[in-house]
């Protein structure tokens, strides 16, 4: 039986550039199901990072419905809005974006931080995922002192201490080469086999195969 | 969380030093400034604090009128303490005083030291404490002293019994010693080693008991329930009512304002050194917040490196709150490392700051009010500093920073730059400050005084001076270190005595005039260098000038047209004028020459004056006066002082403003300085893509240079066009407390203004310099 997690009906962005009114994104009707891997692909500029972005409320519609697990999320205050991608969202970015003063075990404590998840508690978790990960020997150290495929499995684990049901990835192996590339992609094969939802970015096509769906944008619209 | 900001805050720190090492210095220099200040303000604010009766406590000066003016003096006539006491029913206690200085010696021990004759209520007003002996029988007997203890051990020794031990005074007179008082602090404004009975002094002295002489400093205290307006007034009603003459008001002078407001102008308080305290706490305040601009500054301006940070916190569900709390809670530490810094500075600086104001304070951090100060200082400086760059840096958008656009810095920038400007104001409104104090004091330093005080000596008359003046003076000259020797009953710079209602020829309402009276020996003038510019100087023979007297050109102004000498001065005697001195400066030296009449007389003379040999080394010439001196005197030991000391003792406030006007223009700037350094570093590395790509077009150094320090010198010169009118008006503020000073010239903002445009030049261009030598491939690979 199939879930929806979230659903788009003509979602639509848009920004003032000087007089100009620019569609970023253009009547997007989406629906994500539980434990599907999309792709999204396109063209730079089509709307890809966009999209990523106000699915996961870091940004917003400007026009249009947006349904997560249910809530309207387009007619929500900022604090419930933070409230519910706190809980249920992570990210995984193209540059990593690991905080530079934290070692890998607090960068991937941040999130759990901010969900006031106590000490013990946290302990656990991180050192659950610092296993998972195989990373244990790297704990103490500096972001800088790691590879970039390293830093990668480290934003994944910090993306997914806080037990999310959608992972949004924004080309999560951008900055990686081919063989740290397959490696991220088969970890994010396996995390979606466990049942977490995944959306990417991403330009490469075998990347996007690695996803139960496609989607195509160009110009903001879906094709 | 809070652990993880600590953490945070501290490796940020670590990693960028020199950042850190500027925030934490700047701050910490800040807040030294300020705690010197502080420390300054607590010890003027304590002056007589450590006395009981703070609100009962009253001195009594009298306010005089003189040609419709108001003159204030320390003075009240002998009868008026106990006509205050009987007739006035708030006043519970009154005495009369008398300052002294007795020269004490024990055995081979002698010392020199003041007090005061007071009658028995004064114990009383001032909750003496006694360690010998008791305040009741204290005064019993009328040979009768009491000594501090610090007095006591100085004679005795310590841990010595004392009481009832005979003390020989001026090496003439017994006292018996019939109490013992605890040490009084060291910020009082009457300090006293002994107290008399008031009798042992005025003895028969008639005068002592007419309400025509005012000579006595009297003090009084309120009972508790009393209302102070309604004593006050019949105070101010008493003398004309015993007098029957309503130009002298006596009036009561609480305790609480001795130190500090004790400044009258026409019968009112105008202030007094309330005013420097005051103005030094703006100052602290003013380095304060200098300190904290740079704090904002430094901190926004690393906002980019930050920005990632902040955006990735955001992606992670920190809300706006949070991260305002991390940025506050990280601002606080660097806060707090300043402090322990300053307190560490303050350590060093203590003993330089105290030579500087010559007080002797100390830091006392155990004190409670310190530790809260200095803590509240940390609290405030970290919160006011953190606010901004925590609103600025939490208000980042994820989206934008985390795909790393540049930061929109429109609003941050303006901000930024007009902190710039703010500190270059306040450090210019300093220089400018600095300079125009230091040539007031110069100018007044060089003022034509009247006498020539260099190269003149000044002794206290004691034992035999006056009876042996003649083989003294003969035999001072002898030595050839001295020579010229003269007798005068007041101090040259003293105001003195003075009267009025004298009558002359060729003069109208002469009564009104006050004039000031000199009883001098008659090589006084030439010893003093005064000139007389008509008729004759004094006889040597005191006898043959019993009716002659010498006035000086203001006062012969007085007497109308025409030449002064041969005219008739009536004071009770009548006196012929026969020589005018140019006028000279004494009491005010920013005031005008007041009107003086010398008399030939030196009998009650009080001081000795020394001219000495300007081609014989000081020392030498000490070494042979104090070998006549101890030949002629020798029951007294030597003591002197050097006229152009006490010349410049007299600026003491204003070198103080001086001096610490210097110390925090250079401080104030410095503060801006490092904000400056940090700015142009932070610029030079925002702006390395447009560096590069300008070099790699051709674009020459000086020409990169140039660029990067045109818009701080733009800054700077904004600073200059708001500090000069700010200046000019404080300035013009502060040189209107004095008659006699300089006018403010154009050059002194030209040159504030050149200095501060070399200043930041040289700290921007290191920065610029930098910029514009490094090799444009490294700063365009990195994109």
């Amino acid at each position: 039986m199939k879930n929806t997690l979230l659903s788009l009906n003509e979602a639509t962005r848009t920004v003032n550039s000087g007089s100009n009114k620019v569609t970023l994104l253009d009547n997007i009707n989406l629906n994500v199901e539980v434990g599907e891997f999309i792709s999204l692909m396109g063209p730079s500029g089509s709307g890809k990072s966009t999209l990523l972005n106000c699915i996961g409320m870091l940004d917003h519609f400007t026009d249009g419905g947006y349904t997560f697990l249910g809530e309207p999320v387009h007619s929500m205050k900022e604090k419930n809005r933070s409230k519910l991608y706190k809980e249920y969202i992570g990210f995984v970015f193209q540059a990593y974006h690991l905080i530079d003063e934290l070692t890998v075990y607090e960068n991937i404590e941040t999130p759990l931080l901010y969900k006031s998840v106590k000490s013990s508690e946290r302990k656990a978790m991180v050192a659950d995922m610092l296993d998972r990960f195989n990373i244990v020997g790297k704990k103490d150290l500096f972001p800088i002192q790691l590879s970039g495929g390293q830093q990668q499995l480290v934003g994944i684990a910090r993306a997914l201490i806080g037990k999310p049901k959608l992972i949004l990835a924004d080309e999560p192996t951008g900055n990686l080469n081919s063989k740290q590339s397959e490696e991220i992609m088969e970890l994010f094969a396996q995390l979606n086999k466990e049942g977490v939802t995944i959306i990417q970015a991403t330009h490469s096509e075998s990347n996007a195969a690695y996803g139960s769906r496609i989607i195509n944008l160009l110009d903001g619209k879906i094709v | 969380m809070i652990l993880n900001y600590i953490k945070i805050a501290f490796r940020t720190l670590r990693k960028n030093k020199g950042y850190s090492f500027l925030n934490i210095f700047g701050l910490a220099i800040g807040i030294t400034c300020a705690s010197l200040i502080f420390l300054w303000v607590e010890d003027e604010l304590s002056f007589n604090s450590e006395f009981d009766k703070q609100d009962q406590v009253y001195y009594v000066p009298t306010h005089q009128e003189y040609d419709g003016e108001w003159r204030t003096f320390n003075s009240t006539p002998g009868p008026f303490a106990e006509a205050m006491k009987t007739e006035i029913p708030g006043i519970v206690k009154a005495s009369r005083t008398k300052h002294r200085d007795f020269l004490f010696a024990v055995n081979d021990n002698a010392i020199n030291s003041g007090g005061r004759f007071v009658d028995a209520d004064f114990i009383e007003i001032f909750s003496l404490k006694f360690v010998e002996g008791n305040a009741k029988d204290a005064f019993k007997n009328p040979e009768a002293i009491v000594i501090t203890k610090e007095t006591a051990e100085q004679l005795y020794g310590e841990n010595t019994k004392v009481l009832g031990n005979v003390l020989t005074i001026d090496n003439k007179d017994q006292y018996l010693i019939t109490g013992v008082i605890g040490n009084l602090p060291k910020n009082v404004t009457f300090p006293i080693n002994w107290i008399a009975p008031f009798e042992r002094w005025s003895g028969d002295k008639e005068w002592t008991n007419e309400y025509g002489s005012f000579f006595a400093d009297t003090f009084v205290a309120l009972s508790p329930e009393a209302d102070f307006n309604a004593v006050d007034a019949q105070v101010r009603g008493l003398l004309e009512k015993k007098t029957g003459d309503s130009d002298s008001k006596a009036f009561l002078h609480s305790i609480k304002d001795w130190h500090l407001r004790d400044h009258f102008e026409n019968g009112k308080q105008v202030g007094g050194r309330i005013d420097s305290v005051r103005l030094f706490t703006i100052i602290a305040l003013i380095i304060l917040l200098i300190a904290c601009i740079n704090f904002m500054n430094l901190s926004t301006a690393r906002s980019e490196k930050r920005a990632n940070e902040v955006g990735v916190r955001k992606a992670m569900g920190s809300g706006r709150t949070r991260l305002i709390f991390q940025f506050i809670s990280e601002a606080l530490i660097l806060a707090f490392i300043a402090t322990l810094v300053s307190v560490l500075l303050l350590f060093m600086l203590l003993p330089q700051f105290n030579l500087l104001i010559e007080k002797d304070l100390v830091l006392g951090l155990a004190k409670p009010l310190h530790m809260v100060f200095l803590l509240g200082i940390t609290l405030v400086c970290g919160i006011f500093a953190g606010l901004y760059p925590a609103f600025y840096l939490s208000s980042f958008k994820p989206v934008e920073v985390l795909k790393g656009l540049k930061v929109t810095q429109g609003s941050a920038n303006y901000i930024r730059k007009g902190l710039v400007v703010g500190q270059f104001t306040i450090s210019i409104v300093f220089i400018i400050c600095t300079i125009l104090v230091y040539q007031q004091l110069q100018h007044i330093k060089n003022r034509d005084l009247g006498f020539d005080k260099n190269q003149l000596i000044s002794l206290n008359v004691n034992g035999t001076m006056i009876e042996k003046f003649d083989v003294i003076k003969q035999d001072l000259i002898q030595t050839g270190a001295v020579s010229s020797v003269g007798l005068n009953n007041s101090g040259i710079l003293n105001g003195g005595n003075n009267g009025s209602n004298l009558t002359w020829t060729g003069g109208t309402n002469t009564e009104d005039v006050l004039i000031f009276f000199r009883y001098v020996s008659s090589d006084f003038l030439e010893t003093a260098g005064m000139e007389i510019v008509e008729g004759r100087g004094f006889y040597e023979n005191m006898a043959k000038d019993s009716a002659s007297v010498l006035i000086t050109e203001s006062f012969a102004k007085l007497m109308g047209q025409g030449s002064a000498i041969g005219k008739k001065i009536d004071r009770g005697d009548v006196y012929t004028v026969v020589g005018v001195v140019k006028d000279y400066l004494f009491d005010d030296m920013y005031g005008q020459s007041d009107p003086v009449m010398f008399f030939n007389y030196h009998g009650e003379a009080s001081y000795m004056y020394l001219k000495t040999n300007p081609k014989i080394g000081t020392s030498d010439v000490l070494s042979k006066i104090e070998a006549v001196m101890k030949k002629h005197n020798p029951a007294f030991p030597f003591e002197y002082s050097f006229v152009d000391d006490a010349f410049n003792a007299k600026f003491k406030s204003e070198q103080l403003v001086g001096k610490l006007s210097q110390l925090f223009a250079l401080l104030a700037i410095l503060i801006s300085c490092l904000g400056l350094f940090g700015l142009a570093a932070y610029t030079a590395e925002q702006r390395s893509k447009e560096i590069g790509v300008r070099k790699v077009l051709g674009a020459s150094v000086a020409g990169i240079v140039k660029l990067l320090s045109k818009d701080f010198l733009k800054l700077v010169g904004l600073a200059i066009v708001i500090a000069i009118p700010m200046a000019w008006y404080v300035m013009d503020n502060w040189l209107g407390n004095y008659a006699y000073r300089i006018e403010i010239n154009w050059w002194v903002f030209v040159i504030a203004g050149a200095v501060a445009i070399v200043i930041a030049m040289v700290t921007v261009s290191f920065q610029a310099v930098k910029a514009a030598l490094a090799n444009p491939v490294d700063s365009l690979k990195t994109e």
